[in-house]
């Protein structure tokens, strides 16, 4: 073996290693999309995330089925999930969606709750108004 | 020759044991969360062994570079030492986010930025374990592993601002938070307490294993300087001269 190759070969490798993960980490960095940038979406088959706060009084429950708004910066999404919501899941607690936009509805199979930053002893001192509108 | 016998440290197993305990107790007691319950008692571990495993990984970075400067072992070893305790705090962090995560998500795991950046710090520093066992050539072992210590120290600050500069499941930092922090004082001052005894932790944890690495070091070099020739001889049986 060539005393170049010694370098080469693990360089190449490396870069290799190192072009797959920011091709893969760059969906990763945008975790979820907000209802305002799916509404902008033309309606497809294409699987996304979507996440907000579950609309107080939205929520109806039936047999497999929930169908509830997602709302961030005062603009809602309804959502129909199909599947056992996790246990945290409420009116006004943040979640992430995930399934495709019909062009009316986000059609969901995959629910997860978002915990927000907050460690709170009491309800009173707890702000629900916190994440009512995420920047950038 | 029973004079070559070595004494080995006990104090930092009750330092780690004590403040262990400690961490516990305080954990315990404290008020749980409103939305959370029970469940938020993981973060008063997960957190400090989030933020030991970035001044972990910091050690190794500055010891590293004292090693490129100065060229003494003795950096070598702490940037060794440093680096594996922050792996091991790091795979606590993980594990512990995951069990935390289960009930509260509603999945184990998930690839945003912040689990994502996490799991390549965590393997990034295997590397350095592993990069470490390619040779029993101290000198290039500490040349190779010192450059790769301080290169990898980059993906400490990436980790940590993840939440911040993009969009993840995970929620912003709670007591590093920029608009200040977002929990009870009870329960920052009990954090606080967590904090404090991992930090002891480690220091313990960091004199044991500088003391194991010296040992290593000590033995690796006797059998490269012994009699003869290295190669094709592993197969003789060794001498059994100690402790006769």
């Amino acid at each position: 073996m060539k005393r170049y190759a010694k370098f080469v070969i693990p360089a190449v490798a490396i870069v290799g290693v190192l072009v797959v993960l920011m091709v893969n980490l760059s969906s990763a960095l945008v975790y979820y999309n907000t209802p305002a940038e799916v509404q902008a979406r033309e309606p497809g088959q294409s699987r996304l995330r979507l996440a907000g706060q579950v609309v107080a009084g939205s929520v109806i429950e039936a047999d497999t089925t929930v169908v509830f708004s997602v709302q961030d910066c005062d603009i809602a999404v309804s959502v129909v999930h199909t599947g056992t919501p996790p246990q945290l899941f409420s009116e006004g607690i943040g979640v992430v969606v995930e399934g495709s936009w019909n062009g009316e509805e986000f059609v969901s199979d995959t629910m997860l709750v978002m915990h927000d930053e907050q460690y709170r002893a009491d309800a009173e001192d707890y702000d629900k108004d916190l994440h009512t509108c995420s920047e950038s | 020759m029973t004079s070559t016998q070595h004494r080995t440290t006990v104090w930092p197993w009750i330092v780690m044991a004590v403040a262990g305990l400690h961490t516990f107790v305080a954990s315990m007691t404290v008020s749980p969360d409103v939305v959370q319950g029970q469940l938020s008692r993981i973060m008063y571990v997960h957190v400090p062994a989030a933020w030991l495993a970035y001044l972990a990984f910091g050690v190794t970075m500055f010891a590293s570079a004292m090693y490129l400067w100065k060229k003494d072992f003795r950096w070598d070893r702490r940037a060794l030492a440093s680096a594996e305790i922050g792996v091991l705090f790091t795979a606590l962090a993980i594990g512990l986010g995951m069990i935390w995560a289960k009930p509260t998500w509603g999945v184990w795991w998930t690839w945003d930025a912040r689990l994502t950046l996490t799991s390549i710090m965590f393997f990034v520093y295997l590397g350095y374990l592993a990069l470490r066992r390619t040779t029993d050539n101290l000198d290039v072992r500490a040349a190779r592993s010192a450059i790769f210590g301080v290169l990898a120290v980059v993906q400490v600050p990436l980790v940590h601002f993840s939440v911040i500069w993009w969009r993840t499941l995970h929620q912003p930092p709670t007591l590093l938070n920029p608009e200040g922090p977002a929990m009870d004082t009870a329960m920052v001052i009990t954090l606080l307490i967590a904090v404090a005894s991992f930090t002891v932790i480690y220091v313990a944890m960091m004199f044991k294993r500088i003391e194991l690495a010296r040992l290593e070091d000590e033995v690796l070099v006797a059998d490269q300087t012994s009699s003869g020739p290295v190669a094709g001889q592993a197969v003789t049986a060794p001498g059994l001269t100690k402790g006769s």
